[in-house]
């Protein structure tokens, strides 16, 4: 069986609310797979259905064949996770969290004691071993957490936004953690993400997550040739949109700019100017970008997503870039 | 099945007493209020139930079940003890709710009603060492108080321990904000503990408080302590043994309902 998670046509329902809204999708053993997409899109509700902690309203999760609402005790065992928010246990020592942790999960003696001290040595946390979490940074508590979460060898490793509200140099920090366990243990690792850079840089395959939907899905590359090869966003001083070649599509985007799909920005744009200056239409402000999983989110929603803050990697979004 | 059972029962006994070692700070706070009552309370009470004229003397006796004020107020402090002490306990659920340990042990493959009850389990041993604490404050102002007749006192104590700390933990996992918690102590819990012969008998109380008295855990878990410290008691120690069993059965039960059944929601 090659598909360690199954969910279909998942529905969740919050009084008159609809977080989720049908959504379907597989992911595979030892892949990492993405939930990308704004806040309140429904990631969270979604990881939240397949760890057993709610009930779907419709639809049906299973994990390694087991299903979420009749079987969760088989699916607990499998799975570990990282909550969007702490779930420590701060008046306690990271060692007795990690050994309270290993006792729920049914290990013990040495074998438990050696794999604690593995894991803390992991996220570099040994030195702290025997400190209390309540004094412990944000930083600190993600990483005893991911640690935490490793301890029981779980089949699928759920992490629910793993770097919000960190820094750059701590973000890096799990980042390098998430794609050693990958690769050291060939561990399932589903997480969710708002932050684009973050989905293509660990991300086996990404499902865009909008309203309780998911808009599309695949890997980063097949997400982005869904757009095509570049993409000039423009802005005229009134309504207009071309669909001359080599503009290989046009439309109009909510905040009145103009989405462009070319082969080559770098020989369209000047067409594209005299094709404006032949209309009699100014030109307010133009960009082209190779596209990026952001002007996928884009395409798909008609909104924008952002990159992880301070990241040094990439250069703000709608920033124009030469090849 | 029965393997997890024990172990994660064991674990979270582990775990409650693992905190209270951490927060010894805390054992002082516990223990201030009850010993508060007995020094301010007993003391300016005891004088005022005290005569030398010897007819008064037994007069006053009769009323206190044959005690003098004194060791009928420090014994029932000892019950109030466990009352208070194990039903904060259980509200502490909502520390855990509100800091996230309570969804580690939501996504445990451990059994639920092993880890609810083992958390009152090691949340009642905590407050059973305070009661015990309290009975020999209570000796020294009280030297007619028999401490042979503590372990059996405290037998009590457990029982009513492990059904005020469910019944914190049922009202902490239905509550929404630690605000509610207040109006809780102040409307149920500090009633209980006046109707409930921890500071005066019960039987010459109007109706309607006698109604109360008569299904408050705490008066038959007074009763019973104090049967067993000083021999006095109002119903039989059998009787205290049954009513109060009865009704932290049904705080415990649906401590472990409530919490089999919890998602996040």
């Amino acid at each position: 069986m090659s598909d360690i998670v199954v969910v279909e046509g998942l529905m969740k329902r919050y009084g008159d609310v609809e977080a989720v809204r049908g959504i379907s999708f597989r992911i595979r053993k030892g892949e990492v797979f993405g939930l990308l997409g704004p806040n309140g899109a429904g990631k969270t509700t979604t990881i939240h259905v397949i760890a057993t902690l709610l009930r779907p309203t419709a639809g049906r999760v299973a994990v390694a064949g087991h299903d979420v609402a009749r079987e969760a005790a088989e699916v607990r065992k499998r799975i570990g996770i990282v909550f969007q928010d702490p779930s420590l246990d701060t008046a306690l020592t990271a060692y007795e969290n990690m050994y309270i942790h290993g006792l729920l999960y049914g290990l013990g003696g040495e074998e438990l004691k050696k794999r604690i001290r593995e894991l803390l040595e992991f996220v570099e946390l040994r030195e702290h071993a025997n400190r209390l979490v309540r004094n412990f940074s944000g930083g600190m508590r993600r990483r005893l957490e991911v640690a935490r979460a490793l301890l029981h060898r779980p089949e699928l490793l759920i992490l629910d936004e793993p770097t919000i509200g960190l820094d750059p140099h701590t973000r890096a920090r799990i980042w390098d953690y998430i794609r050693e366990v990958q690769r050291a243990e060939g561990m399932t690792i589903l997480l969710t993400t708002h932050y684009m850079d973050e989905a293509e840089e660990l991300c086996d395959r990404i499902a865009i997550m909008d309203r309780g939907r998911i808009m599309a899905e695949g890997t980063a590359e097949e997400l982005k040739s869904l757009i095509g090869s570049d993409v000039i966003i423009a802005r005229f001083d009134r309504p207009a949109c071309f669909r001359d070649p080599p503009i290989k599509e046009c439309r109009e985007l909510p905040d009145g700019r103009v989405e462009m799909v070319v082969e080559n920005a770098a020989k369209a744009l000047p067409q594209l100017f005299d094709a404006a200056r032949a209309s009699g239409l100014r030109i307010v402000e133009v960009s082209y970008r190779r596209p990026t999983l952001n002007e996928v989110f884009l395409h798909l929603t008609g909104r924008e997503l952002r990159d992880s803050p301070s990241s040094t990697t990439r250069p703000p979004a709608f920033m124009a870039r030469r090849r | 099945m029965v393997m997890g059972f024990a172990r994660a029962f064991g674990v979270m006994v582990y775990r409650q007493l693992k905190r209270f070692v951490k927060a010894r700070g805390r054992l002082v706070m516990t223990l201030a209020q009850p010993i508060i009552w007995i020094v301010f309370f007993g003391v300016g009470m005891g004088s005022v139930f005290s005569f030398s004229n010897p007819v008064a003397e037994s007069f006053i006796k009769q009323v206190f079940g044959g005690l003098d004020y004194m060791t009928y107020l420090t014994t029932g402090v000892v019950g109030m003890t466990v009352f208070l002490g194990s039903f904060i306990s259980g509200i502490t659920v909502l520390w855990d709710k509100q800091f996230g340990f309570l969804k580690e042990t939501l996504v445990a493959p451990a059994p639920r009603s092993a880890i609810i009850l083992g958390r009152s389990f090691g949340d009642t041993l905590v407050v059973l060492l305070q009661a015990a604490i309290i009975a020999l404050v209570a000796k020294a102002v009280a030297p007619s108080i028999n401490l042979a007749g503590l372990p059996a006192a405290l037998a009590y104590g457990l029982i009513l321990g492990m059904g005020l700390a469910s019944a914190g933990i049922v009202i902490s996992l239905r509550m929404t904000t630690p605000e509610s918690f207040q109006v809780v102590m102040n409307f149920v819990m500090m009633p209980l503990m006046f109707l409930s012969g921890v500071f005066y008998p019960l039987d010459r109380l109007p109706l309607w408080a006698k109604a109360i008295a008569t299904a408050n855990p705490l008066t038959y878990a007074v009763d019973g302590v104090r049967y067993w410290l000083t021999g006095a008691s109002a119903y039989g120690p059998l009787k205290d043994l049954v009513i109060l069993s009865a009704i932290s059965a049904v705080f415990i039960a649906l401590s472990v309902w409530e919490f089999r059944r919890a998602t996040l929601d």
